[in-house]
């Protein structure tokens, strides 16, 4: 199941991308070299994961497709045009959930379509709409502070998603949560994401985490070199965390990604 | 979903303060005071103490009643009164408006900062006779030796706030398409406020000392030239009840703040994970 490609020749490439990387070169300061020459196509409508040892400049990768960091060499383009941070085509979801502490979740959900320059009634309707779809209707009129991380966690989802862009850049969003959370965020994610057609790139050291949510599960070098090995996650759609947890499927992906991982910090 | 979301919210819920509760601690403040009294009035009854050096509660009580009788109380205090407010609200707005250009300029920042820290470790109160022969012997000198004491403290505690704003709330605003402007008015102001807020009761109680002791230096009218005038005359009770007054108005301003934070700062109460 994992790619054939070799490096040189990357696997990892489609026909007419939304995003396209090419010979992307990052270094701090003069000596650090974080990317080593990255490229990454990633099709229209596709959930890829990305992940990696920590230092393997997954982060540095999402940034840089972001428009949040400079590429020194190499090309990066999205829709045919170069990314901006700000760009309106595009949400990026931060790994701390950073709902606005003076805000109502209500208000933290509509704050995102607020910036965008969505009217104050459409904003409240769609941001009631997308609270109930992660759940937390109830707590509509709380301050975060009441929440518990879960909860924010899911406030900060419906405030990307209701501002219903195509594409979504997200940095290890989950991590902070225990394993059983994460499991229903991975489905509130899921159902999120499948009706809104839109194009994912998912940062994140969980294998488990990459399998359940993508198509394509990317493994980057230890180096810095990029992207060393592919594997097509081939699981049905819609998919349920919580019974891939049993499926046979499932556990061989996971196993191959492990794999390749260690092979990729060997 | 909605069971856990309860349940799950609850944890979080801080335990409210209940009626009970509070019911008692007005109780047992009354008593404090209460006993207080009684003592200091026991004191000089049973010869322990001289009321000339300590007065007496009773002597505190007839000297307030005295001046405001006989119609001396509330000149005096309008007088200060108007002082007070007068550099509270210049502190405020200059306090406020310095601390948002040194935070957008690190470099005005920089320049100035040795010239802010030199001016505000001066002993300002001795500065008093030089504003009064600047500012003239009305409520200038006053009201400006009290902004000199109540501008540092709103422009440090404002600017404080403003320098550890969480840079992950920038970061997402900016990447929603947040302007600079909207950065300032929906990310960096109110995370300020807290700070703010804590600047202007201290600032408040820094400006009615000015004012006083400015009063107490040289002054037309105001409850500082009152308590100069009878400590001259070792008249303690007068002096202790003017006190009294100063710090009962202090503590109806200081009330009235309290009334705007708790509309304002709603959201930081009964939680820990907030900024503060």
């Amino acid at each position: 199941m994992t790619s054939e490609a070799t490096v040189g020749t990357p696997g990892w490439t489609v026909e007419a991308p939304d995003i396209r990387v090419r010979g992307v070169r990052v270094h701090f300061g003069t000596s650090r070299h974080v990317l080593t020459g990255v490229d990454l196509d990633v099709a229209s409508g596709e959930f890829i994961a990305l992940i990696g040892a920590s230092g393997c400049g997954k982060t540095t990768l999402l940034n840089v497709i972001a428009g949040l960091v400079p590429a020194a060499e190499g090309t990066v383009m999205i829709r045919d045009r170069p990314p901006a941070a700000g760009r309106s085509d595009i949400c990026y979801i931060l790994a701390r959930d950073a709902l606005l502490p003076w805000r109502t979740v209500l208000s933290n959900v509509a704050y995102g379509m607020e910036l965008s320059g969505v009217g104050r009634a459409e904003r409240e309707r769609r941001a009631r709409v997308y609270l109930e779809r992660v759940g937390l209707r109830d707590v509509a009129d709380f301050f975060p502070s009441r929440l518990s991380q879960g909860m924010r966690q899911r406030a900060s989802l419906a405030r990307a998603f209701a501002v219903e862009r195509s594409l979504y850049l997200m940095d290890e969003p989950f991590s902070a949560l225990d394993s059983q959370t994460k499991l229903l965020l991975h489905d509130q994610l899921l159902s999120l994401w499948e009706s809104s057609h839109a194009t994912v790139v998912f940062v994140t050291h969980d294998i488990g985490e990459a399998i359940t949510l993508s198509d394509r599960v990317l493994v980057m070098s230890r180096r810095g070199a990029g992207v060393v090995e592919q594997i097509h996650v081939d699981l049905p759609r819609p998919r349920s965390a919580e019974a891939l947890q049993a499926d046979e499927r499932y556990h061989d992906l996971y196993r191959l990604a492990w794999t390749a991982l260690r092979a990729s910090t060997a | 979903m909605t069971d856990m979301v309860r349940s799950e919210a609850g944890l979080g819920a801080a335990a409210g303060t209940n009626g009970s509760r509070s019911r008692s601690v007005l109780g047992a403040r009354i008593v404090f005071l209460l006993a207080f009294l009684v003592a200091w009035q026991g004191a000089v009854a049973l010869g322990l103490a001289n009321p000339a050096f300590i007065a007496t509660p009773v002597g505190v009580a007839r000297s307030l009643l005295h001046l405001i009788v006989g119609g001396k109380l509330l000149p005096n205090l309008a007088t200060t009164l108007l002082e007070i407010l007068l550099s509270f609200v210049a502190s405020v707005i200059f306090g406020v408006a310095s601390a948002i250009v040194l935070d957008r300029s690190e470099w005005l920042n920089r320049t100035l900062s040795p010239f802010l820290t030199a001016f505000n470790s001066m002993p300002r109160i001795a500065l008093g006779p030089l504003f009064i022969l600047w500012f003239g012997i009305g409520i200038m000198s006053k009201a400006v030796l009290a902004f000199s004491l109540g501008y540092f403290i709103i422009l440090l505690s404002t600017l404080g706030g403003l320098k550890n704003v969480d840079r992950d709330l920038l970061l997402m605003s900016r990447l929603f398409g947040a302007s600079q402007a909207r950065l300032f008015w929906h990310v960096r102001l109110p995370w300020a406020l807290p700070g703010v807020f804590a600047g202007l009761r201290l600032s408040l109680i820094y400006c009615s000392a000015g004012a006083v002791i400015g009063e107490m230096i040289a002054a037309q009218s105001g409850l500082g030239l009152l308590v100069q005038s009878y400590s001259g005359r070792f008249d303690v009770a007068g002096v202790m009840a003017l006190i009294l007054v100063v710090a009962v108005m202090v503590m109806a301003l200081t009330s009235l703040m309290d009334l705007c934070e708790r509309r304002l700062l709603a959201w930081s109460k009964g939680s820990t994970d907030v900024p503060g």
